[in-house]
């Protein structure tokens, strides 16, 4: 009796089973990975009303973030400038330049200027600005190299997982609180820093809590 | 056809959007591009043959953008900041205001919380020198009102809507042609209030329109207290109770912790007395004598049922034994005693009183007649109480006429343009002054209202009224402190405010509320600007309140006010007494479209959504009616219909009556599709006997109503949730409070080295105590069941803070109230034979142990178990321990199982059975024949405009939770947050980071809570109050036996009875209930009065109150 089907359809269940699971897996991860804040807000680089460069008024002129994000210290919200701030040095500095008409007017008229908002926790959670930049979390752990960007850029994933990362090895990102805003700091020995931070998480009795209650409510 | 659209109007204000450089730049390409509507290409659409080309463009297009998956990005957002920073301003930071809610008498001083120029929430002011902060529930809900969308928000004349231009212009007008008349013709109808400011306005309104005729009317007058402090002392004085400094209390038909204005202020006073720390400690004492059982008559020591119309006859009573011999007592001696009154109540209630000269005071409540109230100061008097307990105070008020002289005017056609500022006369007006025709015989009609309401569509104008937190005013607290009413908000309708309107009509020049509020502030002292702003900041002026003036009681006054009383018959079966009364959470009808006021709980009944016919067990066998019947009760001529409610503690042969219901506008909340919530019992009311009205008979109509109740069952069966004694036991035994229960048996029980019972299986928290708790803090709270009166601030302070949605009576009817924090309410009774016989809820009215029950109040939220039950059985981990001593819940995370609600024993965890916030809520019930919108889910839509006001009233600290989650208190999770963030902030790179008292974190309930009866704070700080409360003999656990360790303890209740009182209870009668059902005796040593009944009928016992749970 001859075959009916050839030897080698023997592997061929086998062989479907495998690849089935093998694609299945790669479109599982892919899809799994575009969900995550690491691919859909990483990169996330909106165009501005205003041309306005970061990299231009700190690495350049050399300005504290505190001087526009003036609230960062006492709320939990770090605030956007109001026109009225930019208009302090642009009354004098660049007072015709075009590309500042919009801020311009929104100082004269009291409209605001619709920036995009490029860094975003959801409703859920309730992050708080003040506890962290106070308590030696500087900015650029969670916003990056805001100084050398031109226009601003989501830098890190912002996830939960990104928070849980730090709160359950604090030691590992803080700083000196009169270093928070200095964005180019790093430490001279990272050894004796370190030592130095595990110390100071005794210290200053840094608790950053894991649990649900620590950012929901 | 296709239509081109306009282009897009830019907006005249606002930023300029471009859309790209081609439209900035206005090109034409760009315009045409615009003009077309569709890219090159989509207008084909139209053409038949050319649709296959369409569907090839945008399958490319869907297929394009699917690859990129730009739709996971988030919605762009945009960031508004301001133009221009204002002063003093930082985003995400709460600002607070001091202001002051006004009220009848007086006002009520606050501070205000206002997130990002919205007030959400209203705490008292507690730098007020009369004031600790708390409020009532009243003061809590009114934010609600804020964000009513009945709100009026429109001018009206003759039912149309006009511009605020031409509403204020006509009152322009109007005040010109009234003002070349001098005013003839002219009437004027205010309500009560102490506002110095409105006061100065009538004042030169009168000189300026000296023709106009002025009316004063409140459906709850709380002026007689003025009246009665004034007909007995021949001065116009205002009253002022001091309860801090009484010793012996006699409340006549006086609800001090309830229905009367500055409710708050007393129970502060009271509580006071009421929380012995130790065995040497005295307390205070009260005697109430009332009709309707109230809080005051369930925190009184003794208290006599009586009905409202014998109060007189006691007063009298007590005043012939007590006063000095004159014609006011040959007077009262000539009144006969007080049907079925026990003479010896009366002599050693006096004699009590007499005891405690200087200690002592008298109290008449708002429904009693004149002379009752002067009989109350003639007996202060007598107690040299003046200057103690009562102080009297000029006042600035004078007796207006009232509304029957308002209607014989407008009958006997001399009023020709009445103005009505605020109130509601068409709803609440004596319904034998058929209100609703006699207002039409003006010929113009003008109002002011805060809704469009009934008054409204008998008037020809319509105003708008300001929420006082929209407004610029100013009033004096009881005490006579001048206080501001500082807007937070311009008003969101353009409302105006009484100032505003009257300074128009009486054509001042000065118009602006702030203007008047400011210039009546200079003319009130020199006022400088400093001053001003002083004011403004601490919201009070300094030493502004009245001195006390001595006011001697004139005894012949009192004689002729106690021989000139009306003479009330005494109530039978076949001549019943109405008792009208403000209800204790609506008022007088004003709160009527405040949904978290009508879904709070009635103190005593528990009874939300409605309102009954209430009267007592023995009457309604008497009549043979059973309980929720429906009947028609006839008084006067006039008739309604309404169901009964059996209520305990209610005299014989009364019907009580709350007002303020069967509302039929404005529609959301007070009625929903023409089906009002509760009945109106204004209907029998008539101006000649507004409070207590004889002659009433009753028919029964054998059909039921539907209640919803928010606590089925009354009694507490002997289980020991609440502990109570009498001030002698708790002398003789202060830790009489362990030796119930469970607890009393833990000899016999195995237990660790810290003393507590082995637990059956080790917690997370207990196996890993260095990483699951935190040394820094550990909250808890503790509630003295002494102070706590069950007013109900608490709940609606709870409701305001965290966004607790208001569900609807069907919803209750199925127990899904979602409040956070119930007062539980028990009665108890004490009857021989009623061993272990538990009462069904439906034959529970029918025993006569409720005909004069103890009653006992008792707050109960998540006690935030350290070994917390509801964890164990959550699939999800949704909630969880936290290491500070929370149980939090993770809304995130849970699926709605609801395991954890069954496995807690407190009943106190809530379930979002609807999206209750984005549903338009249908208030009604199914008895009514709606099922409600909220069934319809996702295709009941709330109005968009509407749904901006919900959202507006909003705590943005807290989230709103949706659909299918459980939900519970979570100790203010949001302000425990804040307090350690603000901590931590201040504490930079060191570590001072425990919170402390001094940090001043309080939950709402604890804030709210006008008796101070609760406590919260950090366990781990050595000196905190929550330990120091923790340590005291009276703390216990509710069903403590379970060994889950609540973060949540009680201190047992006291009372102070008298022992020569005829009513004295040896032991108070939950006691005697326990006694009966565990053969225990607390007050015992253990073991000795233990012995007796170890048998089966104990061990069931002790099995009752797991099985039961808190309900």
């Amino acid at each position: 009796m001859s075959d009916i089907f050839p030897r080698w359809t023997n592997k061929l269940p086998a062989q479907i089973i495998t690849g089935a699971l093998l694609t299945g897996t790669a479109v599982g991860a892919a899809v799994w990975y575009y969900f995550t804040p690491q691919y859909t807000r990483v990169g996330y680089q909106p165009v501005q009303p205003v041309a306005f460069s970061h990299a231009i008024h700190v690495d350049q002129v050399g300005m504290d973030c505190r001087y526009c994000h003036n609230g960062v210290e006492k709320s939990w919200y770090s605030n956007v400038p109001s026109a009225s701030t930019c208009m302090n040095c642009h009354n004098a500095v660049l007072a015709t330049d075009p590309r500042l008409e919009l801020v311009r007017e929104s100082y004269t008229t009291g409209n605001p200027i619709p920036w995009v908002q490029v860094h975003k926790t959801p409703d859920y959670v309730y992050f708080n600005h003040a506890v962290h930049v106070n308590r030696g979390v500087s900015c650029v752990h969670c916003h990056g190299q805001i100084n050398k960007m031109d226009e601003v850029q989501h830098a890190k994933p912002l996830s939960m997982s990104f928070c849980l990362e730090c709160h359950r090895n604090p030691a590992e990102f803080i700083r000196d609180p009169k270093l928070v805003y200095n964005l180019d700091w790093q430490p001279d020995d990272p050894k004796a820093h370190k030592d130095a931070m595990l110390q100071a998480v005794h210290d200053w009795k840094i608790n950053s809590s894991q649990n649900c209650s620590a950012c929901h409510r | 056809m296709k239509t081109v659209p306009p282009p897009c109007p830019e907006p005249e204000t606002g930023v300029r959007y471009w859309r790209g450089l081609d439209d900035l730049a206005g090109t034409p390409e760009f315009r045409s591009q615009l003009e077309r509507e569709f890219p090159e290409g989509a207008s084909e659409l139209s053409d038949p043959s050319t649709r296959r080309s369409f569907m090839k463009l945008m399958g490319a297009s869907v297929a394009l953008a699917g690859v990129g998956l730009t739709g996971c990005r988030r919605p762009e957002e945009k960031i508004y900041p301001f133009g221009k920073q204002p002063e003093g301003y930082t985003h995400g930071v709460p600002q607070y205001f001091a202001t002051a809610m006004p009220t009848r008498s007086g006002a009520v001083p606050l501070v205000a919380k206002q997130h990002d120029g919205r007030p959400v929430k209203v705490e008292g002011n507690d730098r007020h020198p009369d004031s600790n902060g708390g409020t009532d529930a009243y003061v809590q809900a009114s934010i609600l009102d804020l964000y009513d969308p009945d709100r009026s928000r429109r001018f009206l004349k003759g039912g149309n809507d006009v511009t605020r231009v031409a509403a204020i212009d006509a009152l322009t007008q109007l005040a010109q042609q009234s003002a070349a008349k001098q005013g003839a013709g002219l009437a004027f109808l205010t309500t009560q209030g102490r506002s110095p400011s409105f006061d100065r306005l009538v004042a030169a309104a009168r000189t300026k329109l000296p023709q106009a005729k002025w009316f004063q009317y409140e459906s709850v007058d709380f002026d007689i207290h003025r009246r009665g402090a004034s007909a007995a002392t021949g001065k116009n004085v205002d009253p002022c109770y001091r309860v801090e400094n009484a010793q012996v209390i006699l409340s006549l038909d006086c609800d001090l912790f309830g229905r009367e204005e500055e409710s708050a202020r007393y129970n502060r006073g009271f509580a006071k007395g009421r929380r012995p720390q130790s065995e040497h400690d005295a307390m205070n004492r009260l005697y109430v004598a009332e009709a309707l059982l109230s809080v005051t008559g369930a925190a009184a020591d003794h208290r006599l049922r009586l009905p409202a119309g014998q109060v007189f006859a006691l007063a009298a009573a007590i005043a012939a034994e007590l006063l000095p011999s004159g014609p006011a007592r040959d007077a009262c001696g000539a009144v006969p005693k007080p049907a079925g009154v026990d003479a010896k109540w009366i002599q050693e209630c006096a004699a009590d009183l007499a005891a405690n000269k200087g200690k002592a005071l008298v109290v008449a409540g708002y429904s009693q007649p004149l002379a009752v109230h002067v009989l109350a100061h003639a007996l202060n008097a007598a107690l040299e109480a003046t200057g103690r307990t009562v102080e009297y105070r000029e006042s600035s008020v004078a007796t207006t006429a009232s509304l029957p002289e308002l209607a014989a005017a407008l009958n006997g056609g001399q009023v020709e343009t009445l103005v009505i500022l605020g109130g509601n006369p068409v709803y609440d007006a004596p319904a034998d002054l058929n209100w609703s025709e006699t207002q039409r015989k003006a010929k113009t009609v003008i109002r002011l209202g805060y809704h469009e309401d009934e008054t409204t569509g008998r008037s020809d104008w319509h105003f708008p009224a300001a929420h006082y937190l929209e407004s610029w005013g100013d009033a004096r607290t009881a005490d006579g402190t001048l206080v501001p009413v500082q807007p937070l908000i311009e008003p969101l309708f353009g409302g105006l405010t009484a100032l505003e309107l009257l300074a128009r009509l009486a054509g001042e020049s000065v118009v602006k509320p702030y203007d008047i509020v400011r210039a009546t502030f200079v003319a009130l002292g020199k006022g400088t600007e400093d001053d001003w702003e002083r004011f403004l900041h601490d919201g009070f002026r300094e030493k502004s309140a009245a001195a006390a003036v001595a006011a001697p009681v004139d005894a012949r006054a009192v004689a002729q006010a106690v021989t000139s009383a009306p003479k009330i018959p005494v109530a039978s079966k076949d001549s019943l007494e109405v008792i009208f009364h403000r209800d204790s959470k609506i008022d007088d009808g004003r709160y009527a479209n405040n949904a978290w006021l009508q879904e709070l709980p009635d103190p005593i009944t528990k009874m939300v959504w409605d309102n009954a016919v209430w009267v007592s067990r023995k009457t309604a066998s008497e009549l043979g009616l059973v309980n929720t019947e429906i009947v028609t009760l006839e008084v006067g001529g006039r008739q309604v219909k309404a169901p009964i409610w059996i209520t305990p503690g209610l005299a014989d042969h009364t019907l009580a009556l709350a007002l303020g219901y069967g509302r039929r506008q404005p529609g959301r909340v007070a009625c929903f599709e023409d089906k009002p919530v509760g009945f109106n019992a204004g209907a029998v009311r008539a101006a000649a006997t507004p409070w207590i009205a004889p002659g009433a008979r009753v028919t029964g109509s054998k059909v039921v109503w539907k209640f919803a109740t928010t606590q089925s069952h009354w009694a507490m069966s002997g289980r020991p949730i609440v502990r109570e004694a009498n001030l002698s036991q708790y002398q003789a035994n202060t830790k009489f409070a362990q030796n119930f229960d469970l607890e009393s048996h833990s000899e016999h029980i195995a237990k660790g080295p810290d003393g507590n019972p082995l637990p059956l299986y080790k917690t997370a928290y207990e196996e890993r105590p260095a990483t699951q708790q935190s040394a820094i803090n550990q909250w808890g709270m503790a509630i003295d069941l002494s102070a706590c009166t069950g007013c109900g601030a608490c709940v609606i302070a709870c409701q305001s803070e965290n966004n607790i949605p208001v569900v609807g009576k069907d919803q209750v009817i199925r127990g899904r109230e979602m409040q956070w924090m119930r007062i539980d309410r028990y009665f108890t009774g004490y009857k021989e034979g009623q061993r272990n016989k538990l009462i069904s809820d439906e034959d529970q009215w029918k025993e006569t142990w409720i005909d004069e029950p103890q009653v006992v109040t008792q707050p109960m939220m998540c006690q935030h178990c350290e070994k917390a039950p509801c964890e164990s059985v959550c699939p999800v981990n949704a909630t969880v321990h936290d290491e500070e001593g929370l149980n939090i819940m993770a809304y995130n995370r849970c699926v709605g199982t609801r395991y954890c609600s069954n496995n807690c024993a407190w009943k106190v965890r809530r379930f979002n059975f609807f999206d209750y916030n984005k549903r338009p809520n249908n208030y009604g019930d199914i008895s009514q024949g709606n099922l409600g919108k909220l069934y319809e889910g996702p295709l009941a839509k709330r109005g968009a405009a509407e749904l901006e006001l919900v959202k507006m009233a909003k705590n943005p600290e807290v989230t709103v939770r949706m659909r299918g989650v459980m939900e519970k208190c979570t100790f203010c999770t949001q302000r425990i947050e804040a307090t350690k963030i603000a901590r931590k902030v201040k504490a930079g790179a060191s570590g001072d980071v425990q919170v402390t008292d001094a940090d001043g974190l309080r939950t709402a309930c604890q804030q709210a809570c006008p008796a101070e009866a609760i406590v919260f704070g950090n366990q781990l700080e050595t000196g905190s109050r929550v330990n120091q409360w923790k340590k005291n003999a009276r703390n216990y656990t509710v069903l403590g036996f379970l060994d889950t360790r609540p973060r949540v303890t009680y201190l047992a209740k006291i009372r102070n009875p008298n022992p020569k009182m005829p009513d004295f209870h040896e032991v108070p009668l939950s006691i005697e209930e326990y006694k009966q059902m565990y053969h225990g005796d607390p007050f015992a040593a253990h073991g000795a009065a233990h012995g007796e009944g170890h048998g089966a009928a104990a061990e069931a016992g002790h099995a009752t109150p797991a099985k039961g749970g808190a309900h």
